[in-house]
């Protein structure tokens, strides 16, 4: 699992930076490799069994009064 | 941004209806169906009422700056700090959009065709083609969707024709059993799933080529990818019953079950599955397109196309941190989704239109 995804990430690297390093387009090579850093953190965080915050969670919580208002209203 | 892509009106239009039968085919009956029960097909028409009228809403949200995209117009309008702000939330909301509708996939393939397949493998399967077509660009994923829309057509008009035999019409009694509540409750989710979604159409508005026709572009689509529904819905209640299209998760694949011709023509499951395969990726690749698009105009970057990979690997992880559970993940779906849909299908376009011509005004008085 943690090689396999070290993998992907090297061959993402190889595919997409040399054309970018080469034209020389330093704010996108930047949002490139920010990106990547956080999809490899979040990736190697599940690899290792950390607990990652579900965003639907947050979903949940902002939705909940209007979703059981309506449940109610709606009965 | 240099994106010098465009497409046609007829492309535009396919697009919307596919988008609009998206995932919804195989899901909506069931969500709706469990608040609604016999009456969920008078919910799918107030859904697809309101959802015209949504569209009409968004047309005339996108005729404000028919130049800009989206994001780019989001931040014209609010100004650059609240701007961005706004822009973050829709992306982030496009973005989540991808995951659940990944992982959708994934659970779909595995709970019912390929058991002992990881639902990883499945998923990482798919956003690799999703992924491909993002990055060949907007005018392909179009000229898919019109080499996809007869062949869905095809087996829709199938599935509907095969099983009209087994139709009883006994089964949608009696109407409005316990009053209308229940049934708007039903359209909520009627609303929010097909129609309310296709707020990220907003952000490919300048690509199309006539732009003048967009507004009756986007209603015909939507019109008959909501007749598709409101027919799968009608269907799924007349053959299965309120209660086991309530009860099971893809009413739909349970309907194509039921087919048989004189013993020699089964397993039509396979076709239906083949059908929402093709309409789900039309729908996940749009809003992936969307999403890279619209980091990349947020940024000021020059094209999308370095972002596809890292936000797919980003992508394939989230999935299954989104759903500890499939019972989860269907609560979530069903319970708190239509109103995040609502937020930015309704609220925001809404928002824009108001902030738009307060300006206008105050502008005009002060001049």
């Amino acid at each position: 699992m943690l090689t396999g995804m070290l993998f992907i990430v090297a061959i993402i690297i190889a595919i997409e930076v040399p054309p970018l390093w080469r034209k020389k387009l330093k704010k996108e090579l930047w949002a490139f490799s920010l990106l990547l850093l956080f999809g490899t953190i979040l990736g190697l965080a599940q690899a290792l069994e950390f607990k990652i915050p579900n965003p639907l969670d947050w979903v949940i919580s902002v939705y909940k009064p209007v979703s059981d208002l309506m449940d109610v209203w709606l009965k | 941004m240099p994106e010098n892509v465009k497409i046609s009106i007829r492309q535009f239009t396919v697009l919307v209806m596919l988008i609009t039968i998206g995932d919804s085919i195989l899901v909506l009956p069931s969500i709706a169906a469990f608040e609604a029960k016999q009456d969920v097909w008078i919910s799918g028409l107030i859904g697809l009422a309101v959802g015209l009228l949504a569209v009409y809403i968004f047309s005339m949200v996108g005729k404000l700056y028919p130049h800009l995209t989206l994001v780019q117009s989001i931040q014209e309008i609010f100004g650059k700090w609240f701007g961005t702000f706004v822009s973050l939330m829709f992306l982030f909301y496009t973005f989540l959009s991808v995951v659940a509708h990944t992982r959708e996939t994934g659970d779909f393939v595995t709970s019912v065709m390929m058991q002992e397949t990881p639902t990883q493998a499945i998923q990482i399967l798919f956003v690799c083609i999703v992924i491909m077509a993002v990055r060949l660009g907007l005018e392909v994923i179009a000229r898919t969707g019109e080499i996809f829309l007869p062949w869905i057509i095809f087996f829709f008009l199938i599935l509907v024709i095969l099983l009209s035999p087994q139709a009883e019409f006994e089964k949608l009694q009696p109407i409005l059993e316990n009053g209308i509540k229940p049934v708007l409750h039903g359209s909520l989710s009627c609303i929010a799933f097909p129609f309310m979604e296709l707020v990220v159409f907003l952000m490919i508005f300048p690509y199309v080529n006539q732009p003048q026709q967009i507004r009756k572009g986007f209603l015909q689509g939507v019109l008959l990818g909501g007749i598709v529904l409101i027919i799968i819905i009608t269907v799924s209640i007349l053959v299965l019953g309120p209660d086991h299209t309530a009860r099971s998760m893809y009413p739909t694949y349970s309907l194509a079950r039921r087919v048989t011709v004189g013993r020699f023509f089964e397993r039509v499951e396979a076709m239906l599955a083949l059908m929402w395969t093709l309409t789900i990726f039309m729908k996940v690749t749009l809003y992936f397109y969307i999403f890279n698009l619209g980091l990349a105009q947020l940024l000021k970057l020059k094209g999308y196309r370095m972002l596809t990979l890292p936000v797919g690997l980003l992508l394939i992880v989230l999935t299954p941190v989104i759903s500890p559970s499939i019972t989860y993940f269907n609560k979530v779906i069903s319970k708190y989704w239509p109103y995040f849909d609502l937020t930015y299908g309704l609220l925001l376009p809404l928002l824009l239109l108001a902030v738009y011509f307060v300006r206008t005004k105050f502008k005009r008085s002060t001049n």
